[in-house]
């Protein structure tokens, strides 16, 4: 009689199997798959550096071409979504993308190359041209100053002037 | 690959990872994903496998026995490297314990004189069941690959032109004399 009740269920539930690789799988809705960076968001502030928990997300300053590099390897990263949540411009975001499989190593990366923005004073680069003009968009105009100069030259000319407010 | 038309009968290999991966790669092999309608079969020892599954980042317990069932995968063989961990190192690939996924494997395996085998790629952490199916299939040239590398590179003359914008507003709030060797006239610009 058991046999019969579950022969009966399995006729009415059918096949379970999935026929992915000849229909395309229907992901959940919050799935986290790949991280994509959107290359014009990006502003190459380096905060998706900081909290990545495996470094998949690196990032590297070539002075001599005068370049910051965002690297994004995939293959290191465990889909945790603080990138997501940290990025101050919205341009990093989980995709819904799961078949990632890659003949070779270097297919896993994605580079994002960003001019560095040199400082007027010392002409060390010091971060993206890119992030020192959203800054000095978002700040009002009399603190856009501040913004323009590396944090060295700023300590030098805070000096400068408060050596003239003693006097 | 012409070499694996056929079925591909798989080695699930181990090599000191959380057991993510492992219980995907039963997943895929288990009726709902089912990857054996596709051929794949877990066989019990290397010596009767076409493929390796890999996963885990390698720990220097596991090196021995990992070289071992390397060598013991009669030719030709290919290596699948799934998850993270056997990817790239995954959390653990500055640890002082592991080699740092299949990387690190394949550099000693090149000390010892062993010509590393054919990999494929499947990250994720842990990937999903299909996601392992869609690399075995790659790895039989039955699906195309739609991980590519993407680089982008910010354009010069934009870039440069907004830099010289914001080192005029340098000049418009600042009284601070620069001295001559510090100024950049490196775009021909004598803004100085």
């Amino acid at each position: 009689m058991n046999r019969i009740k579950v022969l009966l269920e399995n006729l009415r539930k059918g096949v379970v199997t999935e026929q992915y690789p000849f229909r395309p799988l229907r992901v959940p809705e919050r799935l986290r798959g790949k991280p994509v960076i959107d290359p014009d968001k990006c502003a190459g502030c380096g905060a998706c550096v900081n909290v990545c928990p495996p470094n998949a997300l690196t990032m590297r300053d070539d002075k001599h071409s005068s370049m910051r590099f965002i690297v994004l390897f995939i293959g290191r990263c465990i889909y945790c979504g603080k990138c997501e949540e940290t990025c101050p411009f919205g341009a990093i975001r989980l995709t819904k993308e799961f078949e990632l499989a890659a003949e070779s190593r270097e297919d896993l990366y994605q580079v994002v190359g960003l001019r560095l923005y040199h400082c007027p004073m010392c002409g060390e680069p010091f971060t993206t041209v890119r992030l020192i003009k959203r800054i000095v968009e978002a700040l009002p105009e009399e603190q856009r100053a501040a913004a323009i100069i590396c944090p060295r030259c700023r300590e030098s000319v805070t000096a400068h002037y408060r050596s003239y407010a003693r006097r | 690959m012409k070499l694996y038309r056929r079925s591909l009968w798989v080695f699930h290999l181990n090599s000191g990872s959380c057991n993510g991966c492992d219980i995907e790669i039963l997943n895929a092999l288990a009726p709902r994903q089912d990857a054996e309608r596709l051929g794949v079969k877990l066989v019990g020892s290397p010596r009767h496998a076409d493929a390796i599954l890999f996963t885990g980042p390698v720990t220097r317990e596991a090196l021995p026995s990992v070289v071992r069932a390397i060598q013991a995968v009669p030719e030709p063989k290919i290596v699948l490297a799934v998850g993270a961990c056997a990817c790239g190192g995954g959390i653990w690939h500055d640890s002082y314990c592991v080699l740092g996924g299949i990387q690190g494997l394949y550099r000693v395996l090149k000390s010892m004189g062993i010509t590393p085998p054919k990999t494929f790629f499947v990250p994720g952490c842990p990937p999903k069941p299909e996601a392992i199916i869609q690399g075995i299939l790659l790895a039989r040239g039955l699906v195309r690959q739609k991980q590519v590398r993407s680089e982008y590179y910010e354009e010069q003359a934009l870039a440069e032109k907004a830099e010289v914008d914001l080192h005029r507003l340098f000049h418009k709030y600042f009284w601070v004399r620069v001295p001559p060797e510090a100024a950049r006239v490196k775009y021909g610009v004598a803004y100085y």
